[in-house]
């Protein structure tokens, strides 16, 4: 079960905070709906897969609004997202993942400078376990400080610490050896 | 500051991050100057996150659905994901008592059976995962209903596979796609009312040849039509009104057994 998020360490920024009727309940979520969509994204392997996620994720925070303590939002439904997927990839059968559709999925709305960088990137993302891909994204993508991370996740900042090292090691090993494969067959 | 308290595996990754102070930045890239391959590392880890930044950040955005996405969802009892990996065994069957089909008569009360649970199973899946698609419902198109006819016609081995007309109940055809039904390949075809209400009917091929009575299988809110026609098994599957469902099973039972 969910609990709102322990406040040490956590700023509430990104809609976080205060008012709790209904309506300024459902005008909060629907105001982090960008930031939960970037966040699925970054954690699932396919807009289909990540869409789920998010439609999931508000399901669960919508159904628990009663749990939530006003306190930081934002870090609450992060914690909902991170768990609901975490638990989905344990259930199903670890898929070896990567795929046409990640790599597809990325080149959506806006074009960034080097789109062969951009899906190596993501496609190296596939290797890395679930736990450690979570902690890099809340910190890279999402800008949370390691404090913050560690309350989101209810883990000790070691651990967080730890998983960020081997998400950040795991990646990077996984870009160089893949340099040359990638270079041969652009996508 | 200590200027000379060492430089841990920690603080490289906070240098990277952009969390530490003036003096522990100082204090960091003193170290790293002299550290040229420790210097790559925190330079890739750095080009690392610029590289998720930019990856992710064109998802940050609002879209027209949101709105229903919050009101949508609230009155679901039950997660998606709950209803996603629920079992056969949690699907409810209730047999139907009437005459729907004058042969299917001798049929209609039927012993409780898991024939056709996989089925139904399946379908009700395939339902819940695709009906809620926004984007990509659907492979191919109701624009080029000939090409999705034929296409999944051979890929069942159905020499004239007919997609239902649903238009007398007030649903038109999405498209439909191509989707495993007990390890073959089956087809799904969805339809869509005024209101955007979906509903899907799925096809696949049945082991053996047999006929069986309508059938219902309903856990949540959605329910599902399923029955078997000779080699073939088909599922009506949606979120509606069980008369309604049913009516369009009835429909869609009425056009292929033509």
């Amino acid at each position: 079960m969910p609990r709102s998020p322990d406040p040490r360490g956590a700023r509430t920024d990104g809609g976080g905070g205060g008012a709790s009727s209904p309506l300024s309940f459902d005008a909060e979520v629907l105001a982090l709906l960008p930031q939960l969509r970037r966040y699925s994204r970054s954690l699932t392997r396919s807009d289909a897969e990540s869409e789920d996620l998010l439609q999931d994720c508000v399901e669960k925070v919508l159904r628990n609004r009663v749990q939530w303590r006003g306190v930081n939002m934002r870090a609450w439904a992060y914690r909902i997202m991170t768990n609901l997927h975490l638990n989905t990839r344990r259930a199903l059968a670890r898929r070896p993942a990567v795929g046409i559709e990640a790599a597809d999925g990325v080149a959506a709305p806006i074009a960034p400078p080097d789109p062969l960088e951009r899906n190596r990137l993501v496609q190296a993302l596939q290797s890395l376990p679930d736990e450690a891909r979570a902690v890099l994204m809340l910190v890279a993508v999402e800008g949370h400080s390691y404090q913050e991370v560690a309350g989101i996740l209810e883990i000790p900042v070691g651990t967080v610490m730890s998983r960020l090292s081997r998400a950040r090691q795991a990646l990077r090993q996984k870009l160089q050896e893949e340099n040359v494969i990638q270079l041969r067959s652009p996508r | 500051m200590n200027e000379h308290r060492p430089v841990s595996e920690a603080d490289l990754h906070a240098y990277a991050d952009g969390f530490l102070d003036q003096a522990d930045c100082r204090r960091v890239e003193e170290h790293l100057a002299e550290n040229p391959e420790m210097a790559r590392m925190v330079a890739d880890w750095q080009a690392q996150n610029d590289g998720l930044k930019n990856a992710f950040a064109p998802y940050a955005i609002s879209r027209s659905t949101d709105g229903q996405l919050i009101a949508g969802t609230a009155v679901l009892s039950k997660p998606a994901l709950y209803r996603r990996l629920a079992t056969a065994a949690a699907v409810g069957f209730i047999f139907m008592v009437g005459g729907l089909f004058g042969h299917f008569a001798p049929m209609l009360i039927e012993k409780p059976s898991t024939e056709g649970e996989g089925l139904a199973q399946e379908a009700r899946n395939a339902y819940l995962i695709y009906a809620s698609e926004v984007r990509h419902p659907v492979e191919v198109f109701a624009d080029q209903e000939a090409h999705l006819a034929s296409w999944l016609g051979k890929r069942l081995s159905i020499a004239d596979l007919r997609i239902p007309n649903l238009h007398s109940i007030g649903f038109r055809l999405i498209g439909g796609r191509l989707l495993p039904v007990a390890d073959k390949p089956g087809a799904l075809f969805m339809y869509e009312d005024k209101t955007g209400r979906r509903v899907t009917v799925l096809v696949g091929r049945n082991e053996e040849s047999r006929r069986t009575s309508f059938r219902i299988a309903s856990s949540e809110s959605v329910e599902t039509f399923y029955w078997i026609d000779g080699d073939l098994g088909y599922a009506v599957t949606g979120d509606i009104p069980r008369e309604l469902l049913q009516a369009i099973a009835q429909e869609c039972y009425r056009q292929f057994d033509v």
